[in-house]
């Protein structure tokens, strides 16, 4: 239940927004933190190594939420902090005059907290809603940040 | 994939006496990591520099490659007793490090070496290879890129029974060396801390391992230690020379410094390990990738 519930708190509570892990135990396409921003890691290439034996790191990562390239040098037996991210796809029900959207989780709880994303998810988001197609929106939540990164049409539901 | 011609114009980097010191030493390491029998050949060819620094190196160097095509030139490296015993150590530490069961013999006849560093390393090679020939396994969990010249302590132990194991001088350097690598596997500051008390063990062989492992851990706790044994001039200079290259690998500002200090150091091979450390400082301190850049280096004169 503990998760659950933390699904739903809508500030930092002030739990650890993110965990230290060794450089070297990251791999591609998991996240971390590059410059502050949480980013799933796209890139990865290790150093040859000098007289004691350390290696350097070299990633590139992907903003989750902005789509922006960022990238870094670190040694690998240095941490490096990951972000806590969270992922769900919860149900587009409306689209509010003022751009909220009214969302379904699977337990059938509503929020109204989140805004339809920018760009060109955007409006597609609001073209296939217009359209009549029933949509699952991704939600990820990582830093206090939260926002659609992604819809798909909804397969589950009977026609 | 390197080509042949490759190999031999980072040996030629290796093998000039013109250049830097620093860059023979980054296109060492290009070689050791690109490996094989050209790149064992162009190491070889620089024993007979005038340097004990870059030739212990080369030994180093070839013993972490664990390639057994290098176990001619160690053994005569080991034999020839005009090489400096910081080289000689190193030649049968390296020898240890490829593990092959034929250096047995010769490891066997320079346990008995009047050079006490030599005898030592050999005592200790000959149980690592006999370790390895009994065939017994240990959870290794090395952070770092490097061939040990001894496995970590069996088992699950605390730090103070690994610490009452470590500074016990009635046990074997073989088994006090285990309990270092153990030690060092931890990476806590309680461990770091046991280890450097043994910066003030009797045995200089010992106090250099020890410096070594300090600068794989790079904890800025240990600075203080690696100082004072740097900073003591009737310390053994092999001694000294582990301390500066390992404040090298930790390459705060403070380390910085202390190096700066001993740049000019009266003797040759602290003077060296601390231009060679102070490379070692920029590098880490810096964004670049490579520390052995032989190869880009290569493609930039193209």
């Amino acid at each position: 239940m503990a998760e659950l519930d933390d699904q739903f708190e809508t500030t930092d509570s002030g739990a650890s927004t993110t965990y230290p892990m060794q450089c070297s135990a990251l791999r591609k396409n998991g996240f971390v933190m590059l410059k502050s921003r949480p980013c799933k890691i796209v890139e990865m290439s290790t150093s040859k190594t000098g007289k004691h034996g350390h290696a350097k790191v070299h990633m590139v990562g992907i903003d989750i939420f902005s789509n922006k390239k960022y990238e870094d040098i670190c040694p690998s037996t240095h941490n490096m902090d990951v972000p806590n991210v969270k992922r769900e796809d919860l149900q587009l029900i409306a689209i509010s005059d003022d751009s909220f959207l009214t969302l379904m989780t699977e337990s059938g709880d509503l929020r109204e907290d989140l805004k339809v994303p920018e760009g060109e998810l955007g409006e597609q988001l609001r073209l296939d809603f217009d359209s009549g197609k029933d949509l699952l929106c991704t939600v990820l939540k990582a830093c206090g940040e939260e926002c659609v990164i992604a819809i798909k049409t909804n397969t589950a539901l009977d026609k | 994939m390197v080509s042949q011609q490759q190999i031999e114009a980072i040996g030629g980097v290796l093998n000039n006496k013109e250049r830097p010191l620093k860059e023979r030493f980054r296109a060492l390491f290009t070689l050791k990591n690109i490996g094989g029998g050209a790149a064992i050949e162009a190491i070889s060819k620089a024993f007979d520099d005038d340097s004990a620094l870059l030739k212990h190196e080369l030994a180093y160097c070839l013993g972490q490659m664990q390639d057994a095509q290098a176990l001619d030139i160690l053994t005569k490296v080991l034999k020839d007793t005009t090489q400096e015993p910081m080289v000689r150590h190193e030649a049968a530490e390296a020898m240890g490090a490829i593990g092959h069961p034929d250096v047995l013999p010769i490891l066997e006849e320079y346990k008995q070496d009047p050079v006490v560093e030599v005898a030592e390393t050999c005592a200790i090679a000959l149980d690592r290879v006999r370790w390895l020939q009994s065939g017994q396994k240990v959870d290794d969990s090395n952070p770092y890129a490097s061939v040990d010249p001894s496995p970590p302590t069996a088992g699950d132990k605390s730090v103070t029974e690994l610490k009452a194991i470590y500074l016990d001088a009635q046990q074997s350097l073989f088994d006090r060396y285990r309990a270092m690598f153990s030690l060092r596997n931890l990476r806590t500051e309680e461990s770091v801390l046991a280890i450097a008390e043994g910066l003030k063990d009797s045995s200089a062989l010992f106090r250099h391992e020890v410096a070594f492992v300090l600068g794989q851990l790079q904890e800025p706790c240990s600075i203080p230690f690696l100082q004072e044994n740097l900073e003591d001039r009737l310390e053994n200079e092999m001694v000294r020379h582990e301390c500066a290259e390992a404040l090298g690998a930790i390459a705060t500002e403070d380390c910085i410094q202390i190096l700066n200090r001993y740049a000019e150091d009266d003797k040759r091979v602290v003077k060296e390990s601390c231009v060679i450390a102070l490379d070692m400082c920029e590098y880490e301190n810096s964004p670049e990738f490579q520390y052995a850049d032989g190869l880009a280096k290569l493609d930039a004169t193209k």
